[in-house]
């Protein structure tokens, strides 16, 4: 088993240094990327490259690590003892996991869109503006066009244009996730991390996320966890297959689904395990 | 569709002025939540010191001896803490022989056998008990029940067992009224909300599902109280009525209408006697010695110790029972 | 047959008892309440509220004094208390959630939380009113504002850390430093919660008796100096019951019905607070 996986490993290695795109620039590299929570090591070794305005996406069976991976990306983990970092992630030249990098200016430049929708208890305007109000001093009429670019993005704007006074609350689970995603992208992120945003939602409100996220790459890196493996095809440019805390394979996403390298990427596309 | 790369760059410079100043408030009020929650250790500790302080005079005078005279002199300047000692204890046990009983039995009824409809109401009725202030409870034992236990129970009590060696002690005359066996009724009273709820609460924690797997093999309803709820609930019990002893022992206003106020200990529950919470309240004001107010305020320090060592020990159990039942 | 009938005959004596207990703890409810109104309304009347605790016998006078001092060292009470409890309740549910610290400051408050009042008011005569020289009605403010501290912080922790984690990692992915993400996020959504705690600490101090006995003592005349003894409805209530005069036992009782009406009314504002948050 265990020379199986480093085999695997090896190989995986081999193949992730070899540029995928040459052109294409890497908005953020991860190097040599360790995670542990308490004394289990949740990451090993992870080398990864994201490419700016496209889409990767992070597959893999349950506990092999890739909302982890994605949640060391913004440092949300922070907020809980016990769990660390070691290695880099490396943000225009940056290593964000440097204690010296102020992690609330990264936050602000990398959103976050969790698994079920988290609409903060004020109304669908206070919900957008609260975020631009964090780091802009901007006049009230600029806040109204701001919060109404960022609801027509999301593709939501047109459903609440008469009730922005209304609770975040009051809106349906699918309205509820577009309004955090049109939250994230009112402060002007550059990364967009995207963890099973549609998992909690019926189908219709799950193509229009996707719809969505085919539209925002064009002006955003976007980083997308899904169980659903249709999903990826249909949104992603990349995909990162990870077991166990390893990157097992990661290449463009119809190589990937088509003719992957990896015996285990292979097994679990076809529905073996996971 | 969005800003060149120009602008983002002097739009990042502007963020990073706002935030490190929003980060500096933060550390500020990180600070100010942190001394907030010091300042309740400092509290208890304050409380304690000051006990001590001024204990010390009243226990420097008499030494141990304290703990065991059950003279308490104004007259002499002498005092001895026996009687409000021994009368909070039993006033307490004689409150929990009763209140558990009872609570327990209404918990059961209303887990097991209330019908829907009425489970709120009855649990509204027992919070609102829970909400009367103690001295209500004190008008009312001493105006109303102690004159009908002087005329009812108390004969009753006393000519029932008065051909029976021990008990014709533990219940001898004269009927007062009030006295220590009035006092602890009325502390029944006062606990029973508490531990009402607090059982309940305990006992809605069963899962249904063990319930119903008792019920399935045909137990009757007391035999699953007895044999599932019961023991599945142990610590949580258990610590609840350590919780109810511990208000018990430091009830003021509720006994000190009705125990009597006698420094002195006797073997019927029926006599008047005193508590410690009861004789700071009655004497406390009428202090005219330093010793006897250093005498009071040591009274109250082993109130204080009293109590402190039931609630950690409340607390201590649940905790530890919760763990090794694997909650 | 026999076996069986035996345990079905014991349950239904035990299960019988229970509903006895279920009833006799309605009926005490019941005698407490009934004896409460019947002797408190008889001395209810305008003057209740208009004229002053009477020398003994005490048939012509009210409580006015003492309402007035139990307002007044209730609200002082709530607003020395309340800020504080809400700050370590912050502090227990956010910031600290996971240090030693609080964890030794829970266990700290729940001792507090427990305590005898009367001692509590041993401890403010030591250090203020032994101190000072004098009664007053700060010293009543204080013991009770001890009182307070602990319910307060044991209600915010609980509500704050009944809002979920998610939101929290939300309000962070935005960027959003902590202590605004607390003030405007946590805060909001624990608030019905928050206001609750508050409301049943002011109902628990309402008539709390032994804390005021020997720092704010009891005064017959009117009087708004919080730097002097001040009346209140609870320590009035204990003189004049423990007294033979009929004028004041009346009286009594009346500040005692009110004391009761005020805390149902409080619990029952509480409650519906709760009922709603739950509803939406």
């Amino acid at each position: 088993m265990n020379d199986v996986v480093l085999a695997d490993r090896a190989a995986a290695e081999e193949e992730s240094r070899i540029a995928l795109t040459p052109g294409r620039p890497e908005k953020i590299s991860v190097r040599d990327l360790d995670f542990h929570y308490g004394d289990f090591q949740a990451l090993k070794s992870v080398n990864l490259p994201l490419y700016e305005k496209t889409v990767t996406a992070f597959i893999g069976p349950s506990g092999c690590g890739k909302s982890t991976l994605l949640r060391v990306m913004n440092r949300i983990y922070e907020l809980y003892p016990n769990q660390r970092a070691t290695g880099e992630v490396i943000l225009d030249g940056q290593n964000i996991l440097d204690p010296s990098v102020d992690v609330n200016l990264l936050r602000s430049k990398i959103g976050m869109v969790f698994q079920r929708p988290t609409p903060f208890p004020m109304t669908i305007f206070e919900n957008i503006a609260f975020g631009i109000r964090l780091y802009e001093q901007i006049s009230v009429a600029e806040l109204r066009d701001r919060v109404e670019q960022s609801l027509q993005r999301a593709g939501l704007w047109n459903e609440v244009k008469d009730k922005l006074n209304a609770s975040g609350l009051s809106l349906s689970i699918g309205q509820q996730q577009r309004l955090c995603i049109a939250r994230g992208i009112a402060v002007k992120p550059e990364v967009i991390l995207l963890d099973e945003p549609a998992s909690a939602l019926d189908p219709i409100s799950t193509a229009k996320i996707e719809e969505l996220i085919l539209q925002l790459k064009h002006d955003y890196t976007i980083v997308i966890v899904t169980h659903n493996m249709q999903q990826a095809t249909r949104v992603s440019e990349f995909t990162n297959f990870m077991y166990l805390g390893r990157v097992i394979e990661f290449d463009r996403t119809e190589k990937i689904f088509g003719n992957p390298r990896q015996k285990r990427t292979q097994n679990y596309i076809s529905g073996q395990f996971g | 569709m969005l800003d060149v790369t120009e602008s983002r760059l002097s739009a990042d410079f502007e963020r990073e002025r706002l935030t490190r100043n929003i980060g500096r408030t933060d550390i500020l009020f990180k600070h100010l939540t942190q001394s907030a929650a010091i300042l309740a250790l400092l509290l208890l500790g304050g409380v304690i010191v000051a006990l001590i302080e001024g204990s010390l005079p009243a226990l420097r005078t008499f030494g141990f001896a304290f703990f065991v005279t059950e003279k308490w002199s104004p007259v002499n300047d002498h005092y001895g803490a026996l009687a409000p000692i021994y009368g909070t204890l039993v006033t307490s046990i004689v409150a929990l022989l009763i209140a558990v009983p009872v609570g327990l039995g209404i918990a059961i009824f209303l887990t097991e056998l209330s019908p829907l409809v009425l489970k709120r109401p009855i649990g509204i009725a027992i919070e609102l008990l829970a909400g009367i202030p103690s001295i209500i409870y004190g008008l009312w034992g001493f105006f109303i029940l102690s004159p009908v236990l002087q005329r009812t129970l108390q004969p009753a009590l006393i000519s029932v067992t008065e051909p029976i060696p021990i008990l014709n002690q533990l219940f001898a005359g004269p009927p007062f009224g009030i006295g220590i066996l009035t006092a602890g009724l009325i502390l029944a009273i006062m606990i029973l909300p508490f531990i009402v709820s607090i059982t309940r609460d305990v006992f809605e924690t069963v899962p249904p599902m063990l319930r119903e797997s008792a019920y399935g093999i045909g137990c009757t309803t007391w035999e699953v109280v007895l044999n599932v709820v019961l023991p599945y609930t142990r610590s949580g019990v258990v610590g609840g009525v350590m919780l109810a002893l511990g208000r018990a022992l430091g009830e003021t206003m509720a006994v000190t209408f009705v125990v009597g106020n006698a420094h002195r200990i006797s073997a019927s529950i029926l006599q008047p006697g005193t508590t410690i919470s009861a004789s700071i309240a009655n004497e406390f004001t009428e202090a005219l010695t330093p010793l006897y107010t250093s005498s009071l305020i040591a009274l109250g320090l082993i109130l204080f110790i009293i109590t402190f060592i039931v609630l950690a020990a409340a607390r201590f159990m649940l905790a530890h029972l919760q763990r090794a039942s694997g909650a | 047959m026999d076996l069986y009938r035996r345990r079905r005959l014991k349950s239904r004596i035990y299960m019988t008892l229970s509903v006895c207990a279920a009833i006799i703890g309605l009926i005490w409810l019941a005698m407490i309440l009934a004896a409460l109104f019947w002797n408190g309304l008889g001395g209810l009347s305008a003057s209740v509220f208009t004229q002053n605790t009477p020398p003994p016998p005490g048939d012509n006078g009210g409580l006015a004094n003492a309402i007035a001092g139990s307002v007044i060292m209730t609200s002082v009470a709530m607003l020395i208390g309340t800020p504080i409890g809400i700050l370590a309740g912050t502090y227990l549910a956010e910031y600290g959630r996971y240090t030693r610290l609080a964890t030794v400051t829970r266990f700290v408050n729940d001792i507090l939380l427990s305590a005898p009042s009367i001692v509590v008011g041993l401890f403010i005569y030591e250090i203020v009113v032994a101190r000072v020289g004098h009664f007053s009605g700060y010293a009543g403010a204080l013991a009770l504002a001890v009182l307070v501290m602990p319910i307060v912080i044991r209600t915010t922790e609980t509500m704050m850390l009944l809002v979920p984690d998610s939101l929290r990692e939300a309000a962070a992915g935005l960027g959003c430093p902590r202590w605004i993400g607390i003030g405007a996020v946590i805060y909001k959504a624990a608030r019905a919660g928050i206001l609750t705690g508050i409301l049943l600490a002011v109902a628990r101090i309402a008539g709390e008796t032994a804390p005021l006995l020997f720092t704010a003592l009891n005064n017959q005349f009117w009087s708004t100096n919080l730097n002097g003894p001040m009346a209140s409805l609870p320590a009035t209530i204990f003189q004049f019951a423990e007294s033979p005069y009929l004028g004041w036992q009346k009286l009594a009782w009346a500040g005692a019905l009110l004391i009761t009406l005020t805390v149902l009314l409080l619990n029952i504002i509480a409650r519906a607070l709760t009922s709603q948050k739950v509803g939406r």
